[in-house]
């Protein structure tokens, strides 16, 4: 239970960040954000591993300080899971577990950044509980063309490449919210998808305007401005996932209402961890005008006076 | 490659780098003409403010610095654990304004109770963001968030003072990069300087090469200390002569002047980094050198600014499936084909550029088996390294993560030959320093010149020393309030747990903002430089 509370505050903080790096100077950093969705894909496998699946933590806003995590709590998980590092592999075999397209029906799925599609929320909701942690990694893991390929049957979007299917799916679905979280999660150092990348935003866009998230139609300008790549040039047309990281924000924006306001300064709160007392030291301390021999530590010799 | 229009330089006619020409790419950002900042050197209208100017201030920081005693020894065998360490001198990175106000006020005393203390002169911009001595330890570069680049002359011995050698002074300042703006990307481009490497000195001049984000450049510093009189069509203020009033010629001799110290951009690499530069490394032939940045590292000539060969590309097809990225790149020290670069996952892998010319694939790999006792929710970000360094000796490599320094054998892949903990007790705060971004902090490590010591920074301007030989170790701190000139560094102790004796401080009081990032050894004595935010520590070794 205190693992979840944790996971949970810890996959907020990381969605805080991911929020704030796009405001940052110097633009988004790949290492940085990297490293933040590891933290992210961690925390949530803790948490959809939790026996105790119905605890839904939404509409908390201000988290309950969980106790300070110890570093063998999250050992007590499965720990089967932690040994897999996120491979590419099962990924790939996510279409064959892959139950149902996304219907985003649970209310009960985790709040905690669901990257799969709505369909892996349903499916997962119950199936991941039992299933081994291969899979839920898997889950978790960025599922691109394989949930492209669920999502098309659902939606009318058509099959454009990774990116493109899962967000517009959840923008026309009102219940989408908590689900919509989904799959963006670990994507924050995506930069271009290999599929056009142009319409994606775009597509986007539209669907946001519809779907009444009312962060995303102003956050989705910036991916508009993404060039059209051309498939398969490869030069000088990268991206820093400026895009992407775009809409994942827009995503959790309107989504975790609760835990994060829209406006930029609710990711700022949830993140902000100053250093309780970070004191200097104290003055007693301080002791170099005296020649003194304190102990046998060779640094401390005799001083010179001046 | 698109070269771009030398706008920094103002000597086109002279200038190196204005005779390699331009070819115009679709993809290259407008050079937005950059404003003079508020601290560019010498404010000419006509120059530009990458170049900067300044005259051999002699920042003296009075009777603070002055040595006394029997000066230390200058051999670097003694290790760390037969001398002591005292404080030489404390250098601000100056802003313009600094540097003025020093020129008028001499006294110590009064500019360190004024603005030296007070932090509202700290900008952001004058935090230093990296330290690196020269080959020959002469001369001390760094580089702070403001893109500027400050160097220190080491003073030289003289009959007179004797004891004064060892302190730096104020050698050259100048604007280095720019703030810039990607418009095809809507992105900022950061002016800090990443990184800062010397070039072995081939003649009276200087060079280095700095980088920010995306931009690599290499800079000349040279002294004028002759200028030329007796020109004809001049006057001595520069005013063109009407060619009707000359009647007689002359030659123009040269005459000397006060010292002047100039740096001028010779070569601007640029345009070939997608991601973020986080390292650059010298080869050792002297004419290449490389660049890493998150996903790739380039192979440059210096002669050849449009072209760069990409040797590492770790960047997969789909970035859906990126698990590590590129944190640290450096060649061997006197192996010109061989390099390593260590990634965000814990690993250092070798490289040798005559196996192929894509050295994608490793020759070495270094990796230690994690201890799944220790594991949570930031084993992956702890075990990023953030530095690596190759010893003096190109045996071995250092390599820095979260809470620990490595040392490993080129010759034994599977484990490192030497692990020390430098702040181990910070492995229970790791949720409280994951939210307030401190377990992103990169930490740099250095090696002594006779790779039998080791160094880094922490937390609350602490940094530690570890003897390799006596497996002996220190934590000093770089503060000050408990430097006094010449006072020797009290041996610092961060208690864990339970009771806390009189002189450690507690891990719950340590001030995390006051981190050392950056430090430097000089290459062949026991002097050291570490950055504390804004302020510049040079220490000595004494031994009694």
């Amino acid at each position: 239970m205190e693992f979840k509370l944790e996971a949970h505050r810890i996959v907020s903080i990381s969605l805080g960040k991911i929020y704030n790096s796009r405001v940052q100077r110097g633009g988004i950093k790949l290492h940085k954000n990297l490293l933040v969705s590891l933290v992210l894909r961690s925390a949530r496998q803790v948490y959809l591993s939790d026996p105790c699946p119905g605890l839904y933590l939404a509409g908390s806003a201000g988290t309950p300080a969980p106790p300070t995590p110890q570093p063998g709590e999250p050992t007590a998980q499965p720990p089967a899971g932690w040994g897999e590092p996120p491979p590419p592999a099962p990924r790939a075999a996510w279409p064959d577990t892959e139950p149902q397209p996304e219907r985003p029906a649970v209310p009960d799925a985790p709040r905690a950044v669901d990257p799969e599609p709505a369909a892996a929320v349903t499916g997962a909701g119950d199936a991941f509980r039992g299933r081994e942690e291969d899979t839920a990694e898997a889950a978790w893991g960025r599922v691109d063309r394989p949930r492209v390929a669920a999502a098309v049957a659902v939606s009318d979007v058509s099959p454009e490449g990774a990116s493109v299917g899962c967000p517009p799916t959840r923008e026309e679905q009102p219940g989408a919210s908590p689900a919509a979280d989904c799959r963006c999660a670990p994507r924050p150092a995506e930069a271009e998808p290999s599929a056009p990348p142009a319409l994606y935003p775009r597509k986007r866009g539209a669907a946001g305007a519809g779907g009444g998230h009312a962060g995303c139609p102003a956050l989705c300008s910036t991916p508009l401005k993404k060039p059209r790549r051309d498939g398969g040039e490869e030069d000088g047309e990268e991206e820093m996932e400026t895009g992407n990281v775009a809409n994942l924000i827009s995503i959790f924006g309107s989504s975790f209402s609760g835990l994060l306001r829209k406006s930029p300064g609710g990711g700022r709160e949830e993140e902000e961890g100053e250093e309780s007392g970070p004191e200097d030291a104290e003055p007693g301390q301080i002791c170099c005008d005296k020649p003194v021999l304190r102990d046998i530590n060779p640094w401390s010799t005799a001083i010179v006076a001046f | 490659m698109h070269q771009p229009p030398p706008a920094s330089c103002s000597r086109s006619s002279r200038c190196e780098c204005a005779r390699v020409g331009v070819r115009v790419s679709a993809l290259a950002p407008s050079q937005r003409p950059a404003p003079l900042p508020a601290g560019s050197p010498a404010p000419l209208p006509p120059e530009p403010a990458s170049r900067g100017t300044s005259a051999l201030l002699p920042v003296r920081l009075g009777p603070w610095c002055s040595p006394t005693g029997s000066p230390a020894p200058l051999s670097c065998e003694t290790g760390c654990g037969e001398g002591s360490w005292i404080l030489v001198c404390r250098l601000l990175v100056p802003t313009q304004v600094n540097l003025l106000s020093m020129e008028e006020d001499i006294d110590t005393r009064k500019i360190n109770n004024s603005f030296l203390r007070d932090h509202s002169y700290a900008t952001e911009a004058d935090i230093i963001s990296t330290v690196e001595f020269n080959h020959t330890g002469e001369l001390l570069a760094t580089g702070d968030k403001g893109g500027r680049v400050v160097i220190f002359q080491r003073e030289q011995e003289s009959k007179n003072q004797v004891h004064r050698r060892g302190e730096y002074n104020v050698y050259s300042t100048f604007q280095s990069h720019e703030p810039e703006f990607d418009y095809l990307k809507s992105l900022e481009i950061e002016e800090k300087i990443n990184k800062i490497r010397w070039l072995p000195q081939q003649n009276a001049a200087y060079f280095l090469l700095s980088t920010n984000d995306k931009t690599v450049k290499l800079w000349k510093v040279s002294e004028r200390d002759k200028r030329p009189e007796g020109y004809n069509l001049k006057d001595e203020e520069g005013r063109l002569r009407d060619p009707a009033t000359i009647t007689t010629l002359r030659v123009p001799v040269l005459r000397p002047m006060d010292l002047m110290v100039e740096a001028t951009p010779r070569r601007v690499f640029a345009n070939a980094h997608t991601y973020h530069i986080n390292s650059i490394s010298v080869n050792s032939d002297y004419e290449t050198y490389m660049s890493a940045d998150d996903l790739r590292i380039n192979l440059w000539n210096f002669e050849i600014t449009n072209q760069s060969f990409n040797i590492v590309d770790i960047k997969p097809a789909n970035m859906e499936e990126l698990t590590e990225v590129i944190t640290a790149a450096e060649f061997h020290p006197h192996h010109c084909n061989t390099f390593v670069y260590s990634s965000s996952k814990g690993t250092i892998r070798l490289c040798d550029m005559r196996a192929s010319a894509l050295c994608d694939r490793h020759t070495k790999f270094f990796e230690e088996p994690e201890d799944p006792s220790n594991r949570s929710f930031f084993s992956e970000i702890i075990s990023s390294i953030s530095d690596v360094k190759f010893s003096h000796s190109g045996r071995y490599i250092m390599t820095r993560d979260y809470l620990t320094v490595k040392v490993w054998d080129l010759n034994m892949e599977n484990r490192p030959i030497e692990t020390y903990q430098v702040h181990d007790y910070l492995r229970s705060k790791l949720c409280s320093l994951y939210e307030n971004d401190c377990i992103f902090d990169k930490f740099e490590c250095v090696w002594n010149g006779s790779d039998s010591v080791i160094m880094t920074g922490s937390y609350n301007n602490f940094f530690r020393m570890f003897d390799r030989n006596t497996k002996r170790d220190v934590t000093l701190e770089a503060s000050r309030e408990n430097s006094k000139p010449r006072a020797i560094l009290k041996p610092r102790k961060v208690c864990v747990g339970g009771k806390r004796r009189k002189d450690e401080i507690s891990v719950d009081s340590l001030d995390f903002s006051k981190k050392i990032l950056h430090t430097a050894w000089h290459p062949s004595e026991n002097i050291i430089a570490v950055a504390a935010t804004n302020n510049l520590y040079i220490f000595q070794d004494k031994v009694n």
